[in-house]
């Protein structure tokens, strides 16, 4: 009832023109929840109505239409939102016209799926934690439903902590008597089985290449950890055996490193592959290597760039914070070293002085991905068996921020991206 | 300070997994003070213990090159090195001395200390690698490297080192107690409790080892971790850890479930009576009542101890609200033949305590009178205040003024507070409690009480004040809601009390009723919002999840001001966790 009250008030589209009065939604420190905030939005949106999001201002601010449902929704998840004045409203368009600012229509709610094992692992997904505390609805797919196609459903997907090598992100070196790893073999196996792929890392590979033609369709993708890094290792090696003897009973082929063809890829070339099936490494590609001691490179922290909002309203949109400095966070990925990047990928965050950057983007046929290296931002040293993080804790989470701006990211309007 | 010394040794060396090593170290130390020599060493040790390490220094690298007691000399060496911040100084002594004794784990011990130390992690390395070369069928390199790697947080290191001393050696019985914590520093929880369930089934006395371990198990893995100790046989250690680790995550009486099925022995017996005081320190005094109870019952000791026993069972039993059971146990403990003077001291007081609890106020009064000329002024008022509280209990207020007034305790202004308000003297109350310094739950119920009203006089709010102090909770409930009809201007908070109490009890069919009075008909008062907030937490329970929301987003809309607000969100999410799980 409510939710159709907010639909039949916001499709009149006089409120954009200052009929309908309307909320600014703060995203800047006078914000309690910023994490919600996301939620809020999505859900107006979901309900049919429209919203702005406002670059550069204020944090990123968004502007929802001044109905009683979004106030009560505001109140019961403690976002802050201040109704705004008309005149107040057309001071603020000012400020936006004529400094790096930027009004971007929101107009859709995506739909989401979150690439995702149907029996937990023991650790947690960030984006999976973070949708659901900022309330945004979301579907779990997994092997069976992408190799059926189904992604073609969805606008926006996410690919959980997943090694699409096919290498079960290489755990055999120190969990292989781990029950939850011997049943995540013994399920990976079955699927393949089951799917037609006579090994695992055919079937990841497999998976990878319905992923990239969703991006190349025009879906949104955004990855982390060690998602990104597999992903297009497993793209550029479709045609090359890079998997240790464990996953596929051969051992990787001697001049895989050469035959991998980059042009497959998404993000990334020219990277080398860890031919030792004992180094608990994929490849040159990650920066910090955590999960090889020697190599292994202290955390730092990554700087957000600033964008011209009225010319890269896209990486304006995947930047918007309160923070332009956040903390890193380990992740079986945690970074991607510069030298590995394809020139086109347009760098969202790096650190400064690093050989390595943090969060980076690019378009892929129709679509566009997005790559976030690390596994949870609230747990920078994230270890496997570690209780999930409560996002009740950190309402206000800069690093999971990047995150839900990549989920409303596909809800804005249409216009030519010069990214 | 040379004992001071010492312990340092003890510890230093305790860390490389030697204590026998710690042992000589004392018996070196205890030989140099008796003898009083004027060695090199001696006036190392007299040096440091002045503080003068550069002199401390000097004089051990002296003793050194005389030859004599080399791992003293080094030691002493390690110890100034380091509070001179020169630890690097140290490594060019280890590789002389090294170069001469190759398979002495102590100096090779003392290498891996110095190179972590100076945080040189390849130089570690290669150090363990060369005494791994020198002794290659020694265990204690790999255990001492993998205890160092486990120490700079590198388990995945660790893991690889104790992997490769399993294929070396052939066996991993020598580093179980490495591998156990390596897997609890992972995260790999059940595994650890599997090797530390072999490492204790053996050697008990490292059950407190594997329950510091496993304390920071998450929620989630725990059940694993106790299948895994209660798994037969049933064995001293593995029940003393699991008991341990319990203790540690607050659930005391499954640790004591765990300890209390052993067989009864001396060793067992030991267990129950040490847990029993851990329980107790941790004021889980129904724990620690049932494990006391238990080595009461079990021991076969002279009456003198049996006595003690019981006495204490009787006291943890008084504390944790089981009067009857502390009133048992000092009957056994007086049915021993114990000493007068224990009697006297522990055993009568306890007991009067315990009838008065019962309500069995003549009963407690006779035993005072019997006990007074054993007890100093200030016992005796503290036994008379509790006797007059068995009137209260017992509904007998005139008694208990009777007993005030015999005992002289007129100038207790807290009891003639309490007195007064059974007696439904508002007025009188509010004055006498206003000083009281006890901050009572009940205490701070009837303060709120009568800070909120205006009446002098209640005769009812007296009796739900008489009934509270007997323990009878539903007739306070009943007899708070019937004052809400009298005493108008507190009738929310009395509602609310009531509401209260029933809920302690879950007795949520009864509470609600109450609270949703409270919303409805007060929803200015200051109870409303908790009202709202514990309306959902019992709809909830009754699994009306819907029901549970709509209060709780209720409240939060209604009062958004209110401290409870952050409260009703973490119910919100997690009723939506557990609606979608």
């Amino acid at each position: 009832m409510a939710a159709a009250a907010l639909a039949r008030a916001t499709r009149v589209d006089l409120w954009h023109h200052g009929a309908v009065p309307m909320l600014l939604v703060p995203m800047d420190d006078d914000q309690q929840n910023h994490l919600k905030a996301y939620g809020l939005t999505y859900n107006t949106l979901k309900a049919g109505g429209k919203g702005e999001w406002l670059l550069n201002y204020k944090g990123g601010s968004f502007l929802l239409p001044d109905l009683p449902e979004v106030r009560r929704r505001a109140a019961l998840a403690g976002v802050t939102v201040a109704p705004i004045a008309d005149a107040d409203l057309e001071a603020a368009r000012g400020e936006i016209a004529s400094s790096n600012m930027d009004s971007i229509v929101l107009e859709k709610a995506p739909t989401i799926a979150v690439y995702s094992p149907p029996k937990s692992p023991p650790w947690d997904d960030a984006v999976t934690l973070a949708l659901n505390y900022a309330e945004i609805p979301f579907t779990n797919v997994w092997d069976e439903q992408v190799i059926a196609g189904d992604l073609t459903k969805y606008d926006w997907v996410h690919l959980f902590h997943e090694d699409f090598t096919g290498q079960f992100n290489k755990l055999y070196i120190n969990s292989r008597g781990a029950p939850w790893f011997m049943e995540q073999v013994v399920r990976d196996q079955d699927a393949a089985k089951r799917l037609g792929f006579p090994t695992v890392p055919a079937l990841k590979k497999g998976v990878a290449e319905q992923v990239r033609a969703f991006v190349q369709r025009g879906g949104f993708l955004f990855a982390m950890c060690g998602a990104t890094e597999t992903l297009d290792l497993a793209l550029a090696g479709h045609d090359v055996d890079i998997d240790g003897p464990f996953s596929d009973g051969t051992p990787m082929d001697p001049n895989a490193d050469a035959k991998m063809d980059w042009s497959r890829a998404l993000a990334f070339q020219n990277a080398h592959l860890e031919t030792s099936p004992l180094v608990n490494a994929m490849s040159d590609i990650d920066g910090h290597q955590a999960n090889v001691p020697s190599r292994k490179q202290p955390l730092g922290a990554f700087t957000l760039f600033s964008f011209a909002a009225k010319f890269d309203p896209v990486a304006s949109m995947l930047v918007q914070n309160h923070r332009t400095v956040i903390p890193d966070f380990y992740g079986v990925t945690t970074s991607f070293t510069k030298a590995t990047l394809k020139s086109a990928n347009v760098v969202l965050a790096n650190e400064e002085g690093a050989p390595w950057v943090k969060y980076i983007h690019g378009d892929s046929g129709k679509g566009s991905w997005t790559f976030l290296g690390g596994h949870d931002p609230e747990d920078p040293q994230h270890a496997i068996g570690n209780p999930a993080t409560d996002l009740s804790l950190h309402p206000n989470s800069p690093g999971y921020r990047l995150i839900l701006n990549n989920v409303l990211f596909p809800a804005a309007k249409k216009k030519p991206l010069k990214t | 300070m040379v004992l001071g010394v010492a312990r340092w040794c003890l510890r230093q060396c305790d860390l490389g997994g030697r204590r026998v090593s710690g042992a000589v170290l004392f018996a070196i130390l205890g030989a140099r003070l008796s003898a009083q020599d004027p060695s090199p060493l001696s006036a190392g040790y007299d040096a440091e213990q002045r503080g003068d390490w550069p002199e401390a220094a000097a004089q051990y690298r002296k003793a050194l090159h005389a030859g004599g007691n080399t791992a003293a000399s080094v030691l002493g060496l390690e110890r100034v090195f380091s509070e001179l911040n020169h630890t690097d100084s140290l490594l060019p002594v280890l590789d002389t001395v090294i170069a001469q004794r190759p398979k002495d784990a102590l100096f090779r011990s003392v290498q891996l200390r110095a190179l972590r130390m100076l945080g040189r992690q390849d130089d570690e390395r290669i150090a363990f690698e060369h005494w791994v070369r020198d002794a290659p069928k020694d265990p204690t390199p790999y255990r001492d490297y993998a205890r160092a790697l486990l120490e700079e947080g590198r388990p995945q290191s660790a893991d690889s080192v104790l992997d490769r001393a399993q294929r070396a050696l052939g066996s991993g019985r020598e580093f179980l107690v490495e591998t156990a914590q390596l897997r609890a520093t992972m995260g790999l929880w059940d595994a650890s409790a599997r090797a530390w369930r072999t490492v204790v089934d053996s050697a008990a006395d490292l059950s407190a080892s594997s329950a510091y371990a496993l304390r920071p198990t998450p929620s989630a893995s725990r059940d694993k971790v106790r299948a895994i100790f209660l798994a037969p046989p049933v064995t001293l250690g593995a029940r003393r850890a699991l008991a341990t680790v319990e203790l540690a995550w607050g659930a005391a009486n499954d640790g004591w479930m765990a300890l209390s099925s052993l067989r009864p022995d001396s060793a067992a017996i030991a267990a129950w009576d040490e847990f029993g005081d851990a329980a107790a320190a941790q004021g889980d005094w129904r724990t620690a009542r049932d494990a006391f109870a238990a080595v009461a019952n079990a021991s076969r000791v002279q009456p003198p101890a049996l006595a003690r026993l019981a006495i204490r069972a009787g006291d943890a039993a008084l504390r944790a609200g089981d009067a009857p059971a502390a009133l048992a146990f000092t009957d056994r403990a007086l049915a021993t033949g114990i000493d007068s003077g224990t009697a006297a001291r522990v055993a009568l007081p306890l007991k009067i305590r315990a009838l008065a609890a019962l309500g069995r106020a003549s009963d407690a009064d006779a035993a005072l009178r019997a006990y007074a000329k054993f007890a100093d002024d200030s016992a005796r008022a503290r036994l008379a205040r509790d006797v007059a509280w068995g009137y209260v209990r017992s509904g007998d207020i005139a008694r208990a003024r009777t007993a005030v007034a015999a005992a002289g305790l007129g100038d207790d202004r807290e009891l003639a507070g309490w007195l007064a308000l059974y007696a439904g003297d508002l007025g009188a109350a509010r004055t006498a409690l206003r000083q009281a310094d006890a901050p009572t739950t009940d205490l701070v119920t009837a303060l709120a009480l009568l800070a909120r009203t205006r009446a002098d006089t209640a005769a009812v709010v007296g009796h739900a004040f008489v009934d509270l102090a007997r323990n009878d909770t539903t007739a306070a409930a009943t007899q708070f809601v019937a004052a809400s009809d009298v005493v108008r201007d507190a009738a929310p908070l009395l509602l609310a009390t009531a509401a209260r109490l029933h809920t302690a009890r879950r007795e949520d069919a009864q509470a609600i009723p109450l609270w949703k009075r409270v919303v409805e008909q007060y929803a200015d008062a200051p109870e409303a919002p908790e009202a709202d907030l514990e309306w959902g937490r019992a709809l909830a329970r009754g699994h009306d999840v819907q029901g549970a929301l709509s209060r709780w987003e209720h409240l939060i809309l209604t009062y958004p001001s209110s401290a409870l607000v952050p409260q009703a969100r973490r119910e919100i999410e997690a009723a939506r966790g557990s609606a979608t799980s």
